[in-house]
């Protein structure tokens, strides 16, 4: 019979005070040891049920199975108390029971010492078995919210802070559970946390956030982490966006850069809006204009260019798995990428060009965004990549237990699976392209855990009972296009600022939780408001980020801001994407890249799907996505070896550098004077002239002997072609022009 | 020193970890193959081997007409129409659909007729509209293509036009007649004035084209404004006064003489409605409309009554309407009595939508002030009668659908009272397309139905995708097998007899009837041995007793628009044909022909075994001896296969009607399987070449032996004539080249009507000459 003794524990309880500090009483309380509050905390800080460890999926380890996180705390009491025939512990003498013998690493176990003999924690397990092992007390408070102290703060470069994490139950209670709770510094560049909750913040100024979790239940330490710098001017506010940079660089002490020159600007915005060089005669037409808004002016010129719609295309046809498995795709795959490009030209309203994919039924060819459903068939994927897609929460980890990082569980993944129940699929003429339509009935998705069939529900939101005869996912769409969504507008404006300033306000961009919170949120919150307001206006939202002084800072740091890497105290330049590097070196050297089954002249960006990354090393190289995920991080950003040599030495460069019409061999055979022609080469490149002293490295270059294989002077056409081919894959090769800057 | 200073350069401005300091710019290399591009070939080869390098090809030549230049014309006026196709020789005639449509050929300078070319009058009184082509040939008629006819002037692309710089000018209110160039995108550019309205309308695969049309309306820079890929057309206000530019590509680029296209640019005053440009019909609209269904509905949809809300109608209802705006649901309230049956009839689809309509019947009920609603129906689709094709691994339907997406079935009331009915479309969620309109018939049982048929398509050898346009060309001694299926309406469930009139001399037809509750006929057209050469309009029809009236009603015939070898690789697209030719050639005969052996009624006692000697006739060699024949019949249970060998002049079919369990009556019948021919393709043409190359080759001797002459009379006569020999000797020997070219010409045509005429393998539908058969009771003894 096993004993159940009463045993007292000292807890020691938190409160706050009004001024936020913490204060510590030491109260007692004898209770009952409980595995739910007491037991489960400390598996989870020794990491018994990670993922990789008792709650791996499958068994766990060695028949020993935990629910992730502890999340299920009564089937891990069964596991630990009922199963294996009771040999996980000894009540008759607690300290030779499994659980701790292991744990503490006195007999063989895989995940080394956990429960050190003689730690607190141990000295709690031990007395729980001697107290009998009961599950919970009667009456026992559940936690309900967990508090971090302090929740936001400043803290010093290179200082510490240390956190005080404090769960409060149903009863009012409070506990303080600093040394039980999950510590995890979202911003690792710039903060470490400690697993004892001791912030250091490290010497890069900008803005940390800290995850405090604790059995289910999460907060969110925030702080700043100032330069100090003395911020005497900044740019003229010209919007919004320049209110909130400028007064958030304030705050933190960092003087921003200057505005940056027009012909940065010009190649900047049309790189960022149209994925492309400007052309010489804009180059020089922007230059000649003497308008105080021709800024402005090229910004309403790119916006209305179809290079805009083909841009912004390439970034969405990934996204939504746009993929050519088969030859057979073409069809499907070409009129998707079309209706994704035509909508961006037509400026169709954000909200409506979800809803069109969303619910979209029929067959590709008369409703292209259908072929959405068939690259993404399971609805489990369905929901999962709409939800990270559009609103920036990953629900994936829902699916088979609660979110570790948020709120979200099971109920919530499958209730919300419940919008794709009614999918009615009829196969077509075309192999594996069925058509789609709404399947009329009671919508709604098994929880697989429990087998409770779920109505529709949005994230926790009820979208009210939908009849039979209404396809789900136009209520979702509602849902997701009222004004009050929570997640839409904030998930599609951060999308986007991160496109043009290279750093999202959420980083992951897809990665939208309370735990993960914005390094400007009064800017990300106006910008959301400014987004919902104009009508999901696309352009408009591209128009004023771009219109922007925070944009147009410039690229070089002061002594102040070189470290800064996420307060947009100047411009991050990041290297051109694959596709539009691609058109860039198109335009420098005057020639095409043919791709197969398009018209001579298309440009890379305007590819319609990933199958020409198969015929193209230079979009392999240069990391153009395959359109098999639904993330960003899918397009590979990072420089590569690979690269280099590629620009430096392949075949491709150096054929296009010698193509008979191309600019190199042109400006050969062009009688100007060479200062016209480096002029020139200069603007396509940079949109700029070149600096006095690149035009006379260029003419010195041009002008002087070239020998060739077997080190005689080569005659004098075939040498001026080798110099200008030379120099124009001089600058291709150059940061300028490789980079957005 | 050069590498230095380039280094310099590139490295001007660098920031960032993508250094590539060091290097030298002169010595770029190039990359070495890794795969010998004969190699890459013969990989890709294999991934894309057509069907023709096939051990067997499938079905014999049939003449098609594919492509004609200009694709239509203004009423009224004449002009010069390019023709091209397969298996085409000895054009004689271009036949249109329209007796106000004629063709002549078209004759050079000396009066001799051009190939391919003909001068068409399209006369002042035919109706604007689409219509047919077709060319009888040696082999008889061919397969359609659609020529338009309309009312605006017409011009035909007739240079290169791939770039902004090399538009094509159009004027406005014109239709151009292009072929679509291949992997490139066609400009035009047209001038217009401010506030104007102009519409761009491209007809593609409402006229047979391949073209999944793509239309562009640009500013003067090539700049998109708009863009229509969906058929439809762009409808533009001119902002400001200049010139504008129209693109037109395919969807996935692709272009060729199969990707012809007809662009209009129209105007017209703004809020007039502009039609579409007129296309042809799908297979499923031929249950469309109801025999004597008005033109218009007599009730039209109340578009101001706000969403949710009831229009209240009356039973019973014709009416149209619009699933218009996106998902929207219209709703109708009527009441009816229980017992009493309607049916209800929709058409969307069929009127060319792409729609797909559903209905919900609800009864509604007020109990304690609250509304009660029991649902009564829910109507959807109108399924095919058979299995279609699924364009799998091999046959598994025929490639036409006489389905349809649209409603056809029966309401039975239960209880009296209100009832609400709501139409919607299930395709309808998200689109905001004003020109899905949908007729809704709520009638009383009107029995009836709707007749569609097919030459008939059937497995010719593993893996076999094909769906081949098949004209009723016939040759002497073949007979041909249409398949036929049929809507029934409202209930009607008798047999349908088949019939076929106005064939040719020497063609009969058999109809092996649709019987009682069944929807698939078979229609077997027949030539005899020795009919001769001939071509005429016939007319398919079905007949049926419906509530003691003979009702005749029309069989619709469809086709391919294209011959489609493998069905996977490209979506066979069929369509309704305007009229049903038939023809005979004349000349060339079926490989095999099989026959029962006397003309006659066969007789048997009902429970006996029924033999039918056949006689067969084997006009060339074929693969393998023995052919699998199946049988077509109605109403006599499934005769099992049997086999016959086609190297003996006789077989016999025994029919065990005691398995069948075949009940007294008379019965139409045939046997079909499939036959591989090692069939020679026009094997008169070599004949033909080797007399027109015997001639080439006398004329060469005989021009060069008078050159030779005369430059050897031009040494020995007198010095004053020798200029004026010498220049005919010179002539002489110009015309011998002449001459000599000609013969080259010949020897490959013959070679290539002999390479053409070498013995190929070629499966085939062999069906035998139908015969009756009167089943008798049993002998009462």
């Amino acid at each position: 019979m096993i004993s159940r003794s009463c045993f007292l524990v000292i807890c020691t309880v938190a409160v706050l005070t009004g001024s936020g500090r913490i204060l510590v009483h030491a109260s007692e309380s004898a209770r009952v040891i409980s595995f739910r509050n007491d037991i489960t905390p400390i598996l989870t800080k020794a990491g018994c049920n990670a993922g990789s460890c008792h709650a791996k999926a499958g068994g766990g380890q060695n028949g020993f199975q935990l629910s992730v996180l502890g999340y299920e705390p009564r089937e891990d009491y069964e596991s630990i108390v009922l199963e294996g025939r009771g040999r996980r512990l000894f009540p008759a003498a607690a300290e030779q029971s499994l659980l701790l013998t292991k744990g503490a690493g006195k007999v063989s176990h895989g995940g080394g010492i956990r429960l050190p003999e003689g730690s607190a924690n141990y000295e709690l397990v031990k007395a729980w078995i001697n107290q009998g092992m009961p599950f919970e007390s009667p009456n026992e408070p559940t936690l309900i919210s967990l508090e971090v102290h302090p929740g936001k703060g400043i803290v010093a470069r290179g200082a510490e802070q240390q956190l005080q994490a404090i769960a409060v139950y149903s009863d009012g209670t409070q506990r303080d559970v600093t040394p039980l709770a999950l510590y995890e510094s979202n911003t690792d560049g710039l903060a470490d946390v400690t697993q004892a909750g001791l912030v250091k913040a490290r010497d890069i100024p900008g803005r940390i956030a800290v995850m405090v979790r604790y059995q289910g239940k999460v907060a969110v330490f925030t702080a700043a982490v100032p330069l100090g710098a003395p911020v005497d001017s900044v740019p003229p506010v010209r919007n919004f966006i320049d209110e909130h940079v400028f007064a958030n660089l304030r705050e933190i002490g960092i003087p921003p850069s200057p505005v940056c020159d027009d012909a940065t600007f010009l190649r900047r915005v049309t790189l960022d809006i149209a994925g492309r060089l400007p052309t010489l005669e804009e180059a020089t037409a922007f230059a000649a204009n003497s308008s105080a808004d021709k800024r402005d002016q090229a910004i309403e010129a790119l916006l209305g260019s179809p290079h805009y719609a083909d841009y912004f295309a390439s970034k969405w046809v990934p996204l939504l798995k746009n993929r050519r498995d088969d030859a057979s795709d073409i069809t499907s795959n070409f009129a998707f990428h079309a209706w994704i490009r035509d909508s961006l030209l037509a400026n169709v309203s954000y909200d409506q060009m979800v809803r069109e994919l969303l619910a979209a039924t029929g067959t590709v060819v008369e409703n292209p965004p259908v072929a959405w459903y068939k690259r993404v068939k399971d609805p489990k994927e369905q929901l999962e990549d709409v939800a990270q897609l559009f609103l920036g929460v990953r629900m994936q980890c829902a699916q088979c237990h609660h979110h570790p990082f948020e709120r979200w569980s099971q109920d919530d993944y499958y209730s919300f699976a419940a919008f794709f129940s009614q999918i009615g699929r009829k196969p077509t003429a075309t192999r594996n392209e069925d058509l789609i339509f709404h399947k009329r009935g009671l919508a709604k998705a098994n929880n697989v855990k429990t087998g409770e069939a779920l109505v529709p529900a949005a994230l926790g939101d009820s979208v009210g009972a939908i009849p039979a005869a209404l396809d789900p996912r136009l209520r979702l769409a509602d849902w997701m296009s009222s004004p009050e969504n929570p997640f839409f507008a904030k998930a599609l404006v951060n999308r986007y600022w991160k496109h043009f300033f290279k750093r999202g306000l959420i980083e992951p961009e897809d990665d939208i939780r309370d735990t993960n919170p914005p390094t400007n949120p009064e800017l990300l919150a106006a910008l959301e408001r400014h987004f919902i307001s104009s009508g999901y206006d696309l352009k408009e939202l591209v128009r004023q980020m771009t219109r922007s002084h925070a944009y147009q800072l410039s690229v070089m740091p002061n002594e102040q801001n070189l470290l800064d890497e996420q307060n947009y105290s100047r411009f991050y330049a990041r290297r051109l994407q694959a596709e539009v590097l691609l058109d860039a070196i198109d335009d420098l050297t005057g020639t095409n890249t043919p791709f197969a089954n398009l018209p001579s002249g298309t440009r890379a960006i305007a590819l319609p799907d990933n199958s020409y990354n198969r015929s193209s090393k230079f979009l392999q190289v240069f990391g153009r996505p395959n359109s098999a995920s639904v993330c960003e991080c899918e397009r590979v950003q990072s420089s590569s070896l690979a690269q280099s040599l590629h620009l430096i030495n392949s075949a491709e460069m150096k054929a296009k550098l010698a193509l008979n019409t191309g600019r190199a061999m042109r400006l050969a055979q062009d009688a100007r004077p060479d200062e016209e022609k480096v002029t020139e080469l200069y603007l396509v490149a940079f949109a700029r002239p070149p600096k006095p002293e690149e035009l006379n490295i260029a003419l010195e270059y041009l002008q002087a002997p070239v020998l060739d294989a077997a080190g005689q002077p080569m005659d004098a056409t075939a040498a001026r072609r080798q110099a200008w081919q030379d120099l124009c894959w001089a600058i291709l090769n150059s940061k300028e022009f490789l980079f957005n800057h | 020193m050069k590498t230095d200073a380039l280094s310099q350069l590139a490295r001007l401005g660098d920031n960032s970890p993508l250094a590539t300091k060091g290097r030298v710019a002169t010595t770029r290399t190039t990359l070495p193959l890794l795969v010998p591009p004969c190699m890459l070939a013969c990989l890709l080869g294999l991934a894309i081997m057509p069907a023709a390098v096939w051990g067997q090809a499938v079905c014999l030549p049939a003449p098609r007409l594919l492509t004609t230049l200009p694709m239509g014309g203004q009423v009224g006026s004449q002009i010069e129409v390019t023709i091209s196709g397969d298996n085409l020789e000895e054009v004689e005639e271009l036949h249109f659909s329209h007796p106000g449509i004629i063709a002549v050929p078209v004759k050079d300078a000396q009066g001799t007729t051009v190939p391919n070319r003909f001068l068409v009058t399209i006369a002042q009184d035919c109706p604007p509209g689409v219509y047919e082509a077709r060319v009888l040939s040696r082999l008889g008629i061919s397969s359609s293509r659609v020529f338009s006819v309309g009312n605006l002037p017409e011009v035909t692309r007739d240079k290169p036009n791939t770039t902004l710089n090399t538009a094509f000018s159009l004027a406005l209110d014109t239709i151009c007649n292009a072929v679509m160039t291949n992997q490139a995108v066609d400009h035009y550019k047209f001038t217009a004035e401010q506030g104007q309205r102009v519409i761009v309308d491209c007809a593609a695969g409402g006229i047979d084209s391949k073209l999944q049309p793509v239309v562009i309306l640009a500013n003067a820079q090539g700049g998109d404004l708009l863009v229509e890929r969906r058929g439809g057309s762009i409808d533009f206000q001119i902002p400001a006064t200049g010139e504008y530019v129209v693109k037109v590509h395919d969807l996935t680029y692709k272009g060729g003489a199969p990707y012809f296209y007809r662009l209009a640019l129209r105007t017209a005053p703004v809020g007039q409605s502009v039609p579409s440009l007129p296309g042809t019909r799908n297979v499923n609209a031929f249950s469309w409309p109801p025999p004597g269904l008005p033109e218009l509905a007599a009730l039209g949809e109340d578009e101001t009554i706000a969403a949710g809300q009831a229009q209240q109608i009356t039973l019973p209802v014709d009416l149209s309407g619009r699933f218009y705006p996106a998902a929207d649901v219209d709703t109708y309230e009527f009441t009816a009595s229980k017992g009493e049956v309607w049916w209800v009839e929709v058409a969307s689809e069929r009127l060319g939508r792409t729609t797909d309509p559903a209905i919900i019947v609800h009864h509604v009920a007020q109990e304690n002030g609250v509304e009660k609603l029991t649902e009564v129906a829910e109507l959807n689709d109108i399924p095919s009668p058979i299995k279609v094709s699924s364009n799998g691994y091999s046959y598994d339907g025929p490639p036409y659908n006489a389905g349809s997406t649209d409603i056809l079935a029966k309401l039975e009331i239960k209880q009296d009272g209100l009832h609400r009915l709501e139409i919607y479309d299930l395709f309808g969620g998200t689109r905001t397309d004003p020109r899905n309109e949908y007729r809704l018939i709520i009638r009383k049982a009107a029995p009836d139905f709707a007749l569609v048929g097919w030459a008939l398509h059937m497995n010719l050898r593993n893996g076999d995708r094909n769906a081949l346009s098949k004209p009723i060309a016939l040759r002497g001694g073949s007979t041909m097998a249409m398949e036929v299926l049929a809507i029934r309406r409202d209930g009607f469930n008798g047999e349908i007899q088949l019939e076929v009139e106005g064939l040719p001399a020497g063609v009969t037809a058999t109809g092996i009837k649709i019987p009682a509750g069944e929807t698939r006929g078979i229609v077997l057209i027949t030539a005899d041995s020795d009919a001769p050469r001939g071509m005429s309009l016939a007319r398919l029809h079905g007949t049926a007793e419906i509530e003691g009236v003979q009702t005749k009603r029309r069989c619709f015939l469809a086709s391919m628009k294209w011959p489609v070898p493998d069905a996977s690789q490209e979506i066979p697209q069929p369509r309704l044909e305007l009229e049903v030719p038939v023809s005979v050639n004349g000349s060339e005969q079926a490989p095999l022909t099989i026959t029962p052996a006397t003309h006659q009624v066969w007789e048997a006692r009902a429970g006996e075994k029924l033999t039918i000697p056949l006689n067969i006739i084997s006009r060339c060699d074929h693969s393998g001896t023995t052919v699998s024949l199946s049988t077509f019949c109605a109403g006599m249970g499934r005769v099992p296969a049997f086999d016959i060998n086609i190297t003996q002049p006789t077989a016999e079919a025994v029919i065990d009607l005691a398995a069948l369990k075949t009940p007294p009556g008379e019965y139409q019948l045939a046997f079909y399987g499939s036959a591989v021919a090692k069939y020679r393709y026009h094997p008169e043409a070599v004949t033909q070449a080797e007399q027109a190359l015997l001639l080439a080759k006398q004329e060469a001797e005989q021009l060069e032996a008078e050159a030779k002459s005369l430059a050897e009379l031009a040494k020995s006569v007198m010095e004053e004539e020798r200029a004026n020999v010498e220049k005919t000797a010179q002539e002489a020997m110009e015309n011998h080249k002449k001459a000599v070219a000609r013969m080259k010409a010949a020897e490959q045509a013959l070679q290539a009507a002999t390479s053409k005429a070498k013995p190929k393998d070629i499966v085939d539908i062999v069906v035998s000459t139908p015969c009756s058969i009167r089943v008798l009771p049993v002998e009462n003894k």
